[in-house]
């Protein structure tokens, strides 16, 4: 998670939202940044992109991360500009390998019901890396022109 | 969890289950749960052919692509097939780059979907 939290950064403020796991809470957190976007007049393009990657990536970290320990806690951080918007997500399980995720649109995973979550968060978002052995993902998006 | 009737609305078209859904976003656990279970119950019926409508639908998430890959899998076990129509084009946008719109016949409005099933098998 970052550690600077400085208002003169030109990114804006970073945020930050403790969440339990409880996937009925995934509402506040998208309404609250959807709405900062609303105001920084993000097009409706990238409002979908976000409140997608930002969905996918709190269901994660809930089911899979923390599999739905109430006593686990999703932590959510964000900062957001006129130009760009940087997502952190964090869980408090035991972490994975995203690179050991299948393609789920190769030919023979087709039919199989899992793995694109993570395909689409890369797909709609312009930066998606995931760091402490995969219990924490990094989004950016960046405002369309 | 949402009684699946307060999601879906189920008609019948000449024996194709053409099924509605009334939200606008799919993305609770328990609306995509009550989805799936509809789909399924439907599935139950051999050589079941339907069609899902979501029109007026603008936001979903990969459980509903899941869930969707799952019913299909069911319903061609049981001789029958899931058609889709009235997309939104963000939500169309998913089903591309997940190349499920190769795995799904997509039709632009559901009486075309539920026509295709009426002209016979390659309809």
């Amino acid at each position: 998670m970052p550690r600077k939290c400085s208002n003169t950064d030109k990114r804006g403020p970073w945020i930050r939202r403790v969440l339990p796991s409880e996937l009925e809470r995934i509402r506040e957190a998208e309404g609250e940044v959807l709405g900062r976007l609303g105001e920084l007049g993000y097009g409706e393009d990238d409002r979908f992109a976000v409140r997608l990657a930002l969905e996918e990536a709190l269901v994660n970290a809930m089911k899979h991360g923390n599999r739905m320990d109430a006593s686990r806690r999703v932590r959510v951080a964000y900062r957001a500009s006129a130009e760009q918007v940087e997502i952190h997500v964090a869980d408090e399980g035991e972490g994975f390998d995203p690179a050991q995720v299948p393609d789920p649109t190769a030919d023979e995973n087709l039919s199989k019901p899992s793995g694109r979550g993570i395909m689409l968060m890369r797909c709609y978002m312009d930066e998606v890396t995931y760091v402490c052995e995969g219990r924490e993902v990094h989004m950016v998006k960046y405002r369309r022109a | 969890m949402p009684e699946a009737e307060n999601l879906v609305c189920i008609a019948d078209r000449q024996g194709v289950k053409l099924v509605r859904l009334r939200a606008a976003a799919l993305l609770t656990e328990d609306e995509v749960e009550a989805l799936g279970q509809a789909l399924m119950a439907l599935a139950e019926m051999p050589g079941q052919r339907v069609v899902l409508s979501f029109l007026g639908v603008t936001h979903i998430t990969s459980v509903v692509l899941n869930t969707l890959v799952l019913v299909q899998r069911r319903l061609e076990e049981s001789g029958g097939d899931l058609r889709l129509a009235d997309i939104d084009p963000h939500v169309f946008e998913m089903f591309a780059i997940t190349r499920l719109d190769r795995k799904f016949r997509i039709f632009e409005r559901d009486e075309d979907a539920v026509a295709s099933f009426l002209a016979g098998p390659e309809g």
